[in-house]
């Protein structure tokens, strides 16, 4: 690039066929419906929001207490509430069209048929640019985090998803397993556009005088800068074993968070729990992201994807002007 | 539903006074007009902590008039220390305001204000318009002990009485606050913030008495919005504040629905909690 006015780097960037505007991401279950932040930031300075994660019958969630704070984070165990996805269609996704960012719908089950069934109702929706497939919430009973911990049920899982819409399918990895590489590669063979790790890591707090577990679901999943660098090497090893793109997340408050995510192969970044210390994280992280590649001459996010990842064999396809 | 339209924002507002009434208890003063000017009884704000603190602290807006909000808190944890440690000349972010607020449309002759500890941060702007609106206020005002009852002077200058009960005893009825409210001419409407403890037993006299009772429920918040679903508490699903949609299908006997208490709330009416 030789122009006499020096370029903004780039920062848009592409999971599978969702062209985003800014690698930045709000979290499923940190952002509600999409209204609820509405008042305090200009969405249009994020890529994408993800919603809340729905489920094919209405549930209504875990008991209380479903939030404790905990050094670094937070555990919680809200247990998927939501109205079912009849009356979120009814309800919800219309209000989804007037958002000036990406739109991507969570979609959570208890089975192949679940997932498939809500996955083909969401999908099918204009409303709705990808899908999340949330296959890793440690907050429901049984089910929930099991087709996540199992290469085989991630595979079929996914294939299931994958016929049910032809919208970008990202899924949404646990950190509470032995191997996520092994299952990384079984949800990109299934058809997977996008990965997102992780999803929260299990744990528990305990009232010492009450001498009882301080959730009302016992465990909880936690998150927060706590869990980051469990995150960080997360995303290290599954940039190593698929070459999708990654969404990078786990406790992200700031520029050098991102960055870190970043550098170990992440394309974006999503922003859970940091949205409550200050919702305008994800804004003031993709600012700092263009300044970051300006002060280093760089033209595009692609310039440091993976970069501190030897073993990096991401392919991720990058829209508009490349450096 | 009585909802108080409010316009929510995160403000930038300059700390201009700071006081400590009793160890520990911290008021903060804030130059915010537009604030003060959109705020109603019972709202509260999410506090942005100073930079390094993890996770935004709802309180409640205390005093608001003018150009001046405050903000109470107790000091008890590395989140509240940190906004304690305030001084004047330093900013603070908020967004604010939030919740429900209370009910303060059809007020009957005598309204009764029931505060535990920092609960007297929700319950100043209440105490001021039940007076404003012609009618009797009278604050029953629990702590600890003698120190840790603050403030009594501001609410008696905004021509409400004030009757208190102090755990130890130091100072007025030796015993729970919830015992003053036991008496014949008792208010037939009460407000009421403070810990969930106080809120249950206020919850009770009311239901035995035949009395009103709305409460500001207090709740780890996360996000304090409405986003997280973290603050549910269970409402009766035929209440104005139920949250509209179905329930989990099999259960056709469950009567209570799970509202966000930052959200619908933090103000329930107390014969409408399942809890």
């Amino acid at each position: 690039m030789s122009g006499v006015i020096a370029t903004q780097p780039n920062l848009r960037v592409r999971l599978g066929g969702l062209d985003l505007a800014y690698p930045t991401l709000m979290g499923s279950g940190c952002y509600g419906s999409g209204d609820e932040y509405a008042p305090f930031i200009d969405l249009a300075g994020i890529g994408a929001v993800v919603l809340k994660s729905v489920t094919r019958a209405p549930r209504l969630g875990n008991p209380t207490p479903r939030l404790v704070q905990t050094p670094g984070g937070m555990l919680n165990a809200i247990g998927l509430q939501n109205p079912g996805i009849d009356h979120y269609l009814a309800h919800d996704v219309p209000k989804f069209a007037s958002r000036p960012c990406g739109v991507i719908g969570s979609v959570a089950g208890f089975s192949l048929d679940d997932y498939a069934y809500t996955t083909e109702k969401l999908g099918a929706c204009d409303e709705i640019d990808a899908i999340e497939l949330n296959i890793s919430c440690p907050n429901v009973a049984s089910e929930g985090e099991t087709f996540s911990c199992d290469p085989r049920l991630t595979h079929k899982v996914v294939a299931a998803a994958r016929k049910a819409t032809a919208k970008t399918l990202i899924v949404k990895l646990s950190p509470n397993v032995t191997d996520i590489a092994a299952i990384a590669r079984e949800a990109e063979a299934a058809g997977a556009d996008a990965l997102a790790v992780i999803n929260t890591v299990r744990g528990m707090a305990i009232d010492v005088h009450a001498w009882k577990p301080r959730l009302g679901n016992v465990t909880g999943g936690l998150s927060g800068p706590a869990i980051r660098p469990i995150a960080v090497l997360a995303v290290y090893e599954v940039a190593r074993a698929v070459a999708i793109p990654i969404v990078g997340q786990g406790g992200i408050e700031t520029l050098s968070d991102a960055l870190e995510f970043i550098l170990a192969g992440a394309t974006a970044v999503s922003i859970g729990t940091g949205n409550f210390t200050d919702p305008r994280a994800p804004i003031r992280i993709a600012e700092g992201l263009r300044s970051y590649l300006a002060e280093r001459g760089l033209a595009s996010l692609a310039d440091i994807i993976g970069k501190a990842n030897a073993g990096f064999k991401n392919a991720t396809e990058f829209s508009g002007d490349e450096g | 539903m009585p909802t108080l339209e409010s316009r929510p924002a995160i403000y930038t507002t300059r700390i201009i006074d700071r006081r400590e009434p009793a160890p520990g208890i911290v008021i903060l003063g804030l130059h915010a007009p537009a604030l003060a000017a959109d705020t109603r009884p019972g709202h509260f704000v999410m506090a942005i902590p100073p930079a390094g603190v993890q996770a935004a602290v709802a309180l409640g807006i205390y005093e608001a008039r003018a150009e001046r909000v405050s903000l109470m808190l107790v000091d008890a944890g590395p989140r509240t220390r940190a906004l304690a440690a305030l001084a004047p000349g330093d900013s603070l972010e908020l967004l604010a305001p939030l919740g429900n607020g209370f009910f303060l449309d059809d007020l009957p002759d005598h309204v009764g204000i029931v505060a535990g500890g920092v609960g007297l941060a929700s319950v100043l702007l209440a105490a001021e318009d039940i007076v404003r609106r012609g009618k009797r206020a009278t604050l029953y005002y629990g702590a600890r002990t003698a120190r840790a009852l603050v403030d009594r002077d501001l609410f008696a200058a905004a021509g409400c009485a004030v009757e208190c009960a102090t755990d130890d005893g130091t100072f007025g009825h030796h015993g729970y606050v919830t015992d003053l409210l036991r008496i014949a001419d008792a208010p037939t409407l009460l407000l009421a913030c403070g810990p969930s403890p106080m809120l249950r037993s206020v919850s009770r006299v009311a239901a035995e008495r035949g009395l009103r009772a709305q409460l500001s429920l207090e709740e780890t918040f996360a996000c304090g919005v409405g986003a997280c679903w973290g603050c549910v508490v269970p409402l009766d699903r035929a209440s104005a504040q139920a949250p509209k949609f179905p329930e989990a299908g099999a259960d056709e006997s469950r009567t209570y629905v799970h509202a966000r208490i930052c959200k619908e709330g933090p103000v329930f009416w107390a014969h409408e909690l399942r809890w």
